[in-house]
């Protein structure tokens, strides 16, 4: 996977998220300055992504599992990640 | 605390990942476990609706799964005090028969690295991002939506 650039966030889906969305990577345009936040609910959103965010996916942030309400800043990475099945 | 994690792309024999870990500890001058706990996850010949599986397709990602498995592993280590820790994951396509985890736990007490080695595979199950598909023998596919039950 490509690096994130600096100005922007990245975007990832994965497994049967990404299948239903039909793409598996997007760059968003993030605000350098900070003055509007961005969340992965509001993303979420405004990408029209299916299914219920709450009950059916999980978000992680630069790697880390995170809440849906975090404010994102420029570079970072967010995934929304379907129901996980290890082991 | 001795940890060693992998992710195989390929099949794995649990008894030679097992030796080597052995072997590992031994050339590092680790003592012996009085007790270990081992837990060997394959794959099904069957599918979730009882069709015939052709193959499991594991999909991970990448940086993050790796990161969660040895935070889970640590977490998981510390808190039943165990001496040693081994997991073995299998990713991509993975036919019924192969194995798909390993997990190993050495520890001086039997209670400890088999309460740590059932709670970490939980763990994993859970907590750790993999995605697992299913390839009927129609090829036709589809993506699990949670884990099988305890």
């Amino acid at each position: 996977m490509a690096a994130p650039c600096a100005q922007e966030i990245r975007i990832l889906l994965f497994a049967g998220l990404r299948e239903q969305a039909g793409w598996a990577e997007q760059q968003w345009p993030a605000d350098p300055n900070g003055a509007s936040t961005l969340t992965p609910r509001q993303l979420w959103s405004m990408l029209q992504l299916p299914g219920d965010l709450d009950r059916q996916v999980r978000v992680a942030i630069n790697r880390q599992f995170a809440d849906a309400d975090t404010p994102l800043r420029p570079g970072d990475e967010l995934a929304f990640l379907p129901p996980i099945s290890g082991g | 605390m001795q940890l060693r994690i992998d992710l195989h792309s390929t099949s794995f024999e649990p008894l030679v990942a097992l030796a080597r870990w052995q072997e590992e500890r031994q050339q590092s001058g680790i003592s012996n476990n009085a007790a270990e706990a081992v837990f060997v996850g394959r794959v099904r010949g069957v599918a979730a609706d009882r069709c015939e599986l052709e193959a499991l397709e594991l999909e991970h990602y990448p940086g993050m799964t790796e990161q969660q498995l040895e935070q889970l592993a640590l977490d998981c280590c510390q808190r039943h005090g165990v001496n040693s820790c081994l997991v073995q994951h299998r990713i991509g396509r993975v036919l019924p028969g192969e194995a798909i985890v390993l997990v190993a736990i050495g520890a001086d007490r039997r209670g400890p690295a088999q309460r740590c080695c059932q709670e970490l595979l939980e763990a994993l199950k859970h907590d750790a991002p993999f995605w697992k598909r299913e390839w009927r023998a129609d090829g036709s596919s589809e993506w699990l939506t949670g884990n099988t039950p305890l």
